[in-house]
């Protein structure tokens, strides 16, 4: 299990702040990111815009996660 | 002091506790709340959320990177989170260096690296809707 984190513009899109899902040990983010959008549908246009953070720090696609990881999906940032 | 807070940034008090005997420049940048206007309608106030520990730890990344490039002495900067209603300091950045050109410099790199790496997003509140700043997500007609 990962837990997903969901921000800003796209906590809005998902309709939630968080979630989990059941991944392998060594799954890459771009492997992740169909089952997230396979539950939440309307995050699928956000793709190109999102970054995301594991464990806290900023992760690329072909990173990959562990049991127990927290994934974050990050539009982007707009602070200031 | 890096601080992701709640509540009004005290900006006079950010200020006054950067001057220091070996510095001759305190700069300051506070970015406010502005009210935008379009189609009849206008901002009424910003909402800011932040991933934390996350925006805490990029926060104090900026910090380091000012100090290993620049000659300064102190760096502060401090982003509110929750409502900010228009003219109210959402960020405030406090930079004291020896001579004055480390200290603009470094505090406007601070405030273009928060808006290139650090986890905070705006949602600006209008008349007619609300708008995820930087994302193409709203609901304004």
């Amino acid at each position: 299990m990962i837990k997903v984190l969901f921000f800003g513009a796209a906590a809005d899109r998902a309709g939630t702040r968080e979630t989990e899902l059941d991944v392998r040990d060594g799954a890459t983010l771009a492997e992740i990111w169909p089952l997230i959008v396979e539950r939440y549908a309307e995050l699928a246009p956000m793709r190109d815009t999102l970054a995301f953070a594991v464990n806290s720090e900023y992760a690329r696609g072909n990173d990959a996660v562990s049991h127990g990881d927290e994934v974050a999906l990050l539009p982007p940032v707009s602070g200031g | 002091m890096f601080a992701i807070v709640e509540g009004p940034i005290d900006v006079g008090a950010l200020i006054s506790g950067a001057q220091r005997p070996d510095c001759g420049a305190v700069a300051t940048f506070v970015g406010t709340t502005r009210v935008d206007e379009s189609d009849g309608a206008s901002v009424e106030h910003l909402e800011y959320e932040a991933y934390r520990p996350m925006a805490d730890r990029k926060l104090e990344e900026i910090g380091a990177e000012i100090e290993a490039r620049w000659d300064v002495r102190h760096v502060t900067i401090a982003h509110r989170l929750g409502r900010v209603d228009p003219g109210e300091a959402s960020v405030a950045i406090v930079v004291a260096s020896p001579r004055r050109g480390p200290a603009f410099e470094a505090s406007r790199y601070a405030i273009e690296r928060i808006k290139e790496i650090v986890p905070i997003w705006k949602r600006e509140i209008w008349s007619d809707g609300y708008i995820w700043v930087g994302s193409q997500v709203d609901t304004r007609p």
